[in-house]
C-alpha cells in the first residue's frame, strides 16, 4: 500500500478536493478497462467465424533462425520459436543443415526471390494480407506476391497424391475459434529460415491460427517430415495487425530485379 | 542484403547467354501452336480426376470475331453481403491471346501472314481513335516498330518482353493473358493472374507516392452500378501490350471501366490510356471477357479455364484452383538457376 509522506498528508489536510478528484481517476480508470476489454473482441464474419481479413508480419527473428542464435553478422539475436529450442534432424539431414548454413549467404532460395514455401511466407519480415470468405482465406504475401488459398469449404486435399507445390496444397477446419489448417503436397525447393533449416517434399505442416486480441495473432505450427526430421516439433510466433495509416501492400516481385537494366523507361530523348 | 552481388551476376550472364541461344528455337516450337507453348508456362500437376477431354490443338483458344455491345448502367444481377455486384468467379479474354494488339488475330509479329481479309478477324483492340491504331508520337512509334521487327529474333535482352520471363503481364495486357479469378472482399477486387497479382483498393486511400513505380501499378476503384471504375496510376511502364511491343511511360494514367452485363456472364474491359509523354492524344482500350465455369458447362481446356475439380466425395463436381506459380519465377533468370544437389 502507498504511505503518504507527510507532506503529502499535510497537502490533503489542506485541499480535500484532491481525495475527490483521485477517486474519479480511479472510477475511470476502471471503466477504461472494462471498455479496453470490450474492444478486444475479435473480429467476425457474418457466419460467426473469426475473421483474420487485414495486413499482419512478426516482429520475431525468426526468419533468420528458427532457432536460438546469438547475434552474428547476417542475423540479429534471437530465442529461437522452435519447441525444445532444438530441431529433431535425422542424422543424415543434420549434416546437410550444416552444409546448407555454411553456404547460407549464397544458396538461400530467398536470394533469387523464389515464393517462400509455407511456414516461411507466414514469418518472413514482410507484410502479407488477408482476405477471407466463408469458402476460404486468400493470402497474399508482399514478397513475390504469391498467392496461398487455404479452403475452408470442408473439400479434402487432392487424391493424386504426386502434386508438388511452393507453397502446399492447404485445407482449413475451424476448432472453435481456432483455424487448424492442414498443409501437404510440397516440393522441396523452399527453405524453413535463413540459417539453412529445411525439408524434403514429405513436409506436412499442421497450423493454427488464433486471435490473441483484435490485432494480435497467435500462429502455431507443427511440422512433420519422415525423411528430415526424427519425430514432429513445433513452432509458435505472434503476428501483429499493421494500423499505420493508409498501410498497404507494396508488389515485391524481387525476381525482376535481375533483368530490370533491359527494360529501362522508353522516353523522347532515349532511354532513362 | 537481399542479393550476393556475385551469384548475381554470374546467373545473369549465363542466363542471357542461355536465353539468347535458345530464343529461336523457343519462338519456333510456339509456332507449332500448340495450348500452352504462347508464353510462360504455369506449373501444372497432375489432375485431382480423370481430366475432360481437351479440345484439339489450336482451337484452345475461342475466337470470336465481334465484341458484344454492353451499357454503363443499373446492375440488376447478384450482390454480395457488402452490396458490391457478385462478379466473383473466372474470367478469360474471348478475342485472341497477347500476341498483336491492334490485330489480335493476325498471329505474333513475324510469324506466318494470317489467310484472313482483315475485316474478317476481330477488330483492334483500340476502340478510339477509330483507325484502331495507338496515337504513338512519332519516336516512340519507331521504338515499337523496333520491338515488332524483332520479336522473332531478339538480338538484344530488351527485345525479349519481360512477360516471356513470368514479369506480371501489368495494365491492361494482363487481361489477354490466360484465364484469371475475380475474388471479392469488403474494399477490395483481387485479381489473380497466372502471371502477378492484382488488388483493386475500394476503401478510398489515396494513391501511393508517384516516386513508387510497380508491374501491376496502383489501383483505386469504386462501383458505379454495373461498372467498376479503377483509377490506375505508379504504373513502371515495363510490361507491354502485346509481343507487337506497344507500350506506355511510367507517368502513363489509366482509367479502367469493367462494365459487367447483368445477366453475369460477359463484360467489357474498356480503359481510356492518357500519357502525353507517348501519345499525341489519350486512346482506348477495349477487350471482351466471358465467365467460365463448371455452372456455364465449360471443361477445362489449359487457357481459358484451368480449374480443378475439388476432392469432395459424394457432392456435386465443384471447381478450384491451384496455386499459380509461373515456373520461371523459380528458375532463376533464363532458367540456369538450379537447385543444389540433395
Amino acid at each position: 500500500m502507498l504511505k503518504l509522506h507527510s507532506s503529502a498528508r499535510a497537502t490533503l489536510a489542506r485541499r480535500p478536493w484532491l481525495l475527490i478528484w483521485a477517486a474519479s481517476v480511479f472510477v475511470v480508470a476502471l471503466l477504461v478497462t472494462a471498455h479496453a476489454d470490450a474492444a478486444s473482441a475479435i473480429p467476425r464474419l457474418k457466419s460467426g467465424r473469426p475473421d483474420f481479413s487485414g495486413i499482419w508480419q512478426t516482429t520475431s527473428a525468426a526468419d533468420f533462425d528458427l532457432e536460438p542464435h546469438s547475434a552474428r553478422k547476417d542475423a540479429p539475436p534471437g530465442a529461437g520459436v522452435v519447441e525444445g529450442d532444438q530441431i529433431p534432424y535425422l542424422p543424415a539431414a543434420l549434416e546437410q543443415k550444416k552444409r546448407n548454413f555454411a553456404a547460407r549467404t549464397s544458396t538461400d532460395p530467398r536470394l533469387k526471390c523464389w515464393t517462400l514455401g509455407t511456414p516461411r511466407g507466414i514469418y518472413y519480415p514482410e507484410p502479407f494480407q488477408i482476405f477471407q470468405r466463408d469458402r476460404d482465406l486468400t493470402l497474399v504475401f508482399q514478397f513475390g506476391h504469391s498467392v496461398r488459398t487455404i479452403n475452408t469449404n470442408g473439400t479434402l486435399h487432392p487424391e493424386v497424391t504426386d502434386n508438388e507445390f511452393w507453397l502446399g496444397d492447404s485445407r482449413g477446419k475451424w476448432e472453435g475459434d481456432t483455424l487448424v489448417v492442414d498443409v501437404k503436397d510440397f516440393n522441396d525447393e523452399t527453405w524453413l529460415d535463413r540459417a539453412g533449416n529445411f525439408h524434403s517434399e514429405a513436409l506436412h505442416v499442421v497450423e493454427r491460427w488464433k486471435f490473441l486480441d483484435a490485432n494480435t495473432i497467435e500462429y502455431a505450427a507443427t511440422l512433420e517430415d519422415p525423411k528430415v526430421f526424427s519425430r514432429p516439433w513445433n513452432i509458435s510466433v505472434i503476428l501483429h495487425r499493421h494500423r499505420e495509416k493508409n498501410f498497404q501492400l507494396i508488389e515485391d516481385y524481387c525476381y525482376t530485379l535481375d533483368y530490370d537494366q533491359y527494360y529501362p523507361v522508353p522516353g523522347k530523348e532515349g532511354t532513362r | 542484403m537481399r542479393f550476393d552481388v556475385n551469384e548475381r551476376s554470374v546467373v545473369r550472364f549465363i542466363g542471357l547467354s542461355l536465353v539468347l541461344a535458345m530464343a529461336p528455337v523457343l519462338v519456333t516450337a510456339q509456332g507449332a501452336g500448340t495450348q500452352l507453348a504462347s508464353g510462360p508456362a504455369v506449373a501444372s500437376a497432375p489432375a485431382a480426376q480423370p481430366a475432360p477431354p481437351k479440345p484439339p490443338q489450336g482451337e484452345a483458344i475461342r475466337w470470336e470475331k465481334t465484341v458484344p455491345v454492353i451499357e454503363s448502367g443499373k446492375w440488376a444481377g447478384k450482390r454480395l453481403a457488402d452490396g458490391q455486384p457478385d462478379v466473383e468467379g473466372n474470367w478469360a479474354n474471348t478475342i485472341a491471346n497477347q500476341n498483336n494488339w491492334i490485330d489480335p488475330q493476325a498471329g505474333e509479329p513475324g510469324g506466318r501472314p494470317p489467310k484472313s481479309a482483315r475485316n474478317e478477324r476481330a477488330p483492334s483492340r483500340v476502340s478510339d481513335p477509330a483507325d484502331g491504331q495507338v496515337p504513338f508520337q512519332p519516336w516512340a512509334s519507331t521504338i515499337q516498330q523496333d520491338y515488332f521487327a524483332n520479336f522473332r529474333n531478339p538480338v538484344k535482352p530488351e527485345y525479349i518482353e519481360p512477360f516471356a520471363r513470368c514479369a506480371p503481364g501489368g495494365v491492361p495486357k494482363s487481361f489477354t493473358w490466360h484465364g484469371y479469378e475475380i475474388r471479392q472482399y469488403p474494399g477490395y477486387v483481387l485479381f489473380l493472374f497466372n502471371s502477378g497479382t492484382r488488388i483493386v483498393h475500394l476503401d478510398g486511400k489515396p494513391h501511393l507516392p508517384e516516386s513508387i513505380k510497380l508491374w501491376n501499378a496502383d489501383s483505386r476503384g469504386h462501383w458505379e452500378g454495373n461498372t467498376l471504375v479503377v483509377d490506375v496510376t505508379n504504373n513502371n511502364a515495363k510490361a507491354r501490350l502485346g509481343r507487337s511491343g506497344e507500350f506506355a511511360s511510367d507517368k502513363v494514367h489509366i482509367v479502367e471501366r469493367y462494365i459487367f452485363d447483368n445477366d453475369g456472364k460477359r463484360y467489357n474491359y474498356v480503359a481510356t490510356i492518357t500519357d502525353p509523354t507517348v501519345y499525341t492524344r489519350p486512346w482506348t482500350a477495349t477487350i471482351p471477357a466471358r465467365r467460365y465455369g463448371l455452372e456455364q458447362g465449360d471443361e477445362a481446356d489449359g487457357w481459358h479455364y484451368e480449374g480443378e475439380i475439388a476432392n469432395r466425395p459424394g457432392k456435386p463436381p465443384f471447381d478450384e484452383y491451384y496455386e499459380r506459380i509461373c515456373v520461371e519465377n523459380n528458375g532463376g533468370f533464363g532458367q540456369v538457376a538450379t537447385s543444389q544437389a540433395k
